[in-house]
């Protein structure tokens, strides 16, 4: 048989029997080779009580080369796109080993959520966010995870209706609420003045920093 | 046990020293003796270059991957000694520094475990329970293949017998964690006593080796950094000659890629490698033209000193770089544009004046203006044909603008039509040359002459080729060159060489006549010698002036700044 095959079917065969972790790989289109990959957001961070979705793509010289992963689920971390939900990892790259698993992989990608590394980001915005307010990165990536990975408040924390829609956006983009209605204000469309208050990172003592006209110049652009 | 060294005939000079001197402890004198060695190095290479050197010439010498080979052998058997380790761990902690001799030498003196450490050579220290036989050794251990196999565990090809490995104790079957193939019967690990079955060895070593092109192989376990040696690497790949072929070839590019006197011969799959210890820096590249040929065959020319793959003689490196560009760029079509169109002033269209009065509206942005004065036709009210709005200054100001910039234009265009001229004949010489051949059998049939007799023909045909690259990097060279007497006299030496070659090439394309065929022999081969000897002077002239620092240029040269 196949000795990729054989180990890919053993990993999988591995992962069902093992309960404890809560850890899944499952097929998609009976393809062993191209597969989806869950686990928990891991307790005492923003992702608590989510379940995160990784898409692996077995390379065809498994295990020698590194497989492929990245988020289904959007993840608000500095080492995860926020568009794409590609992974910065060193053991996805050249730090891999043939003897890591996909379950101990997708564990290594459970504890990235506990530690982000901001200096060596994938998502610059996401990163300079989390450097400049910790509290206020923390409620956006918990929010993230209740609208996108399920957790805890998704049902009844967010307001119904339009009032809800809109405050998500702001969530979504960790602002504050009275900053965007400064410049809605001025008579900018909201979504422009999320966007580029997002870009200028314009979030808890970096406010300070940057002036009021710079951000109408960007806005004027 | 300088009997491995055999490219150089001057063994006494490359290893000044004995076996004794080698053992020296003191960091400081083995840094000396280490630089003495290398100046040897380096006068080796005298040995191997043409006796009679022309000065536009570089003295270098091809080597085949053997000698390579043999050069990077000296270098192990050298760190091998004064180090006291295996010659496979020395050549890893080489390839660790990048073959820097005297940082490792130094380092190593320095804290000799950390290196090992790093280099992967010896285990990181553990607290607990330190791995047996090793821990009190600050010197990095043998690092010998360990094959366990279950019908013959105690093979230890390359160690000096000081490995105590016990033989590994089976207790139910041991299952490969990388194949999870429990067939498996042999397997292999390196000093951290990672075991994996022989298959996921070969395997891996193979991808890293073919697909990653990668010559550091490393341990396959997580976070072990532990390197793999070559016997052990060579012993992996087991019948996969092809692989171990290919590793020793990817060392071999590692090493030459570090030492900066040597360079890998860039012609498609040829394995040569030239040294040319003068074109090595960087400054030296101001002074000199590095066109040096590999041993494989003669029409591998090319530059040690740029990644162009032909002989650009006379100019140096940094100047037909910049030339290469310039025409590459498709710089002049900016020009062009320059002088021969204007911009809408509202929408920044480019526009083309093809006839027509002044009175011009834009196609895109349906913007009226007038083409002389650039401003709105609105404000002309009634002087439809002629512009008196015109302001005088700016009137002169614009003029020498388009005329600066056809003069420059044209300039360029003087230099590059004789440059690809001559590339063009260039070329076509080579179509000549089919003739010739032709022509000479002919001969030979209708003349007296012998078959060694009508090779002036091909003489004078490769010198025809020669000479024209010269000149076409001569006008490259000339472009450039600031105007002054240095550059006339330099323009006085391309023209004689250029009528020389024009006068041979005509000579060559001659009908032949077998009546006058011994005059015209006399003809092209006395032809021939003053070309070849024209183009020796401009080459020598040349080379000259870049060593006297004779050469101005009109723009900055990388190089030629201060």
């Amino acid at each position: 048989m196949d000795a990729r095959l054989r180990r890919v079917n053993k990993e999988i065969a591995d992962c069902k029997n093992d309960k404890s972790s809560k850890i899944t790989i499952d097929l998609v289109d009976d393809n062993p080779f191209h597969l989806i990959g869950g686990f928990d957001g891991p307790d005492g961070t923003p992702y608590e009580g989510g379940r995160f979705q990784v898409d692996i793509v077995i390379p065809d010289n498994y295990p020698f080369q590194p497989v492929k992963m990245k988020f289904i689920t959007k993840v608000y971390h500095p080492n995860v796109s926020s568009a794409s939900g590609a992974i910065c990892l060193d053991i996805l790259k050249d730090a891999w080993s043939p003897v890591l698993t996909l379950k101990s992989t997708l564990i290594s990608l459970q504890s990235l959520l506990c530690s982000p590394e901001p200096r060596d980001p994938q998502d610059a915005e996401v990163a300079k966010h989390y450097m400049t307010s910790k509290s206020s990165f923390e409620d956006t990536a918990r929010y993230w995870t209740m609208v996108y990975a399920g957790g805890p408040g998704g049902k009844n924390g967010a307001g119904k209706g339009s009032q809800g829609a809109e405050r998500d956006e702001i969530a979504m983009a960790g602002l504050d609420r009275a900053h965007v209605a400064q410049f809605e204000a001025l008579g900018f469309e909201r979504a422009k003045v999320i966007d580029v208050l997002r870009r200028l990172n314009y979030r808890g003592a970096n406010v300070a920093n940057i002036n009021d006209d710079r951000i109408v110049e960007e806005l004027l652009k | 046990m300088s009997s491995d060294y055999e490219i150089s005939d001057e063994e006494n000079e490359y290893y000044p020293y004995d076996e004794e001197d080698e053992e020296m402890a003191d960091a400081e004198e083995d840094g000396s003796a280490s630089e003495i060695e290398v100046d040897g190095f380096g006068g080796d290479f005298k040995v191997g270059a043409r006796s009679e050197r022309k000065i536009y010439e570089v003295e270098y010498s091809p080597l085949s991957q053997p000698d390579v080979e043999r050069i990077m052998q000296a270098d192990i058997d050298h760190i091998s000694s004064i180090f006291g380790v295996e010659p496979s761990v020395a050549a890893i902690l080489l390839r660790h520094l990048n073959w820097n001799k005297e940082k490792l030498i130094e380092k190593y003196m320095d804290n000799a475990s950390a290196v090992a450490v790093a280099a992967g050579v010896e285990l990181p220290p553990r607290e607990p329970s330190p791995p047996p036989a090793r821990s009190s050794s600050s010197r990095p251990a043998t690092t010998g293949p360990q094959r366990t196999t279950r019908r013959s565990s105690s093979e230890t090809k390359g160690s000096k017998g000081k490995r105590a490995s016990p033989p590994i104790e089976e207790t139910g079957p041991f299952v490969c964690p990388i194949c999870f193939d429990d067939s498996q019967t042999e397997f292999l690990a390196l000093m951290c006593d990672h075991k994996f079955c022989a298959s996921c060895w070969k395997e891996y070593i193979t991808s890293k080796v073919r697909t990653e092109a990668e010559c550091m192989i490393t341990c396959m376990a997580e976070g072990c950094n532990i390197a793999a040696p070559d016997p052990f690497v060579d012993k992996a790949l087991a019948d996969d000659r092809e692989t171990w072929t290919r590793y020793q070839e990817l060392l071999v590019r590692q090493f030459v890629s570090c030492i900066p006197h040597l360079k890998f011969c860039p012609y498609p799959s040829c394995t040569y490698t030239v040294s040319c210890p003068s074109a090595a820096t960087k400054s030296s590249l101001s002074q000199i033209v590095p066109i040096v040929t590999c041993g494989a065959s003669q029409t591998h020319v090319f530059c040690f000193g740029c990644p162009i793959d032909a002989d650009h003689r006379p100019v140096v490196c940094a100047v037909a770089r910049m030339w290469l560009k310039k025409c590459q760029d498709d710089s002049e079509t900016a020009n062009w544009i320059k002088s021969n169109t204007k911009e809408c002033s509202k929408c920044q269209s480019t526009i083309e004046k093809n006839g027509g009065c002044n009175h011009m509206t834009c196609k895109k942005c349906k913007y009226e203006f007038c083409w002389v004065c650039m401003g709105p036709w609105t404000e002309h009210g009634t002087s439809w044909y002629s512009c008196n709005r015109y302001d005088e200054k700016a009137s002169v100001e614009a003029r020498d603008a388009q005329t600066r910039s056809r003069a420059s234009l044209e300039r360029y265009l003087h230099y590059y039509n004789r440059w690809a001229n001559h590339e063009q004949s260039a070329k076509l010489s080579m179509e000549l040359y089919a003739k010739t051949e032709k022509k000479m059998e002919e001969m030979q049939i209708t003349s007296e002459l012998t078959w060694i007799q009508v090779q002036f023909m091909k003489k004078a045909v490769d010198i025809v080729h020669k000479c024209r690259m010269t000149l076409k990097w001569t006008y490259a060279m000339a472009y450039y060159l600031a105007p002054g007497n240095h550059k006339e006299l330099f323009e006085d030496n391309q023209r004689d060489l250029e009528r020389a070659v024009e006068e041979l090439s005509e000579l060559i394309e001659a009908p032949i006549d077998p009546e006058t065929i011994m005059t015209l022999r006399q003809k092209v081969t006395d032809k021939t010698v003053y070309v070849q000897k024209r183009n020796e002077i401009l080459l020598e002239d040349t080379a000259k002036g870049y060593l006297e620092e004779r050469w101005s240029w009109n723009t900055t040269v990388e190089g030629f700044e201060a």
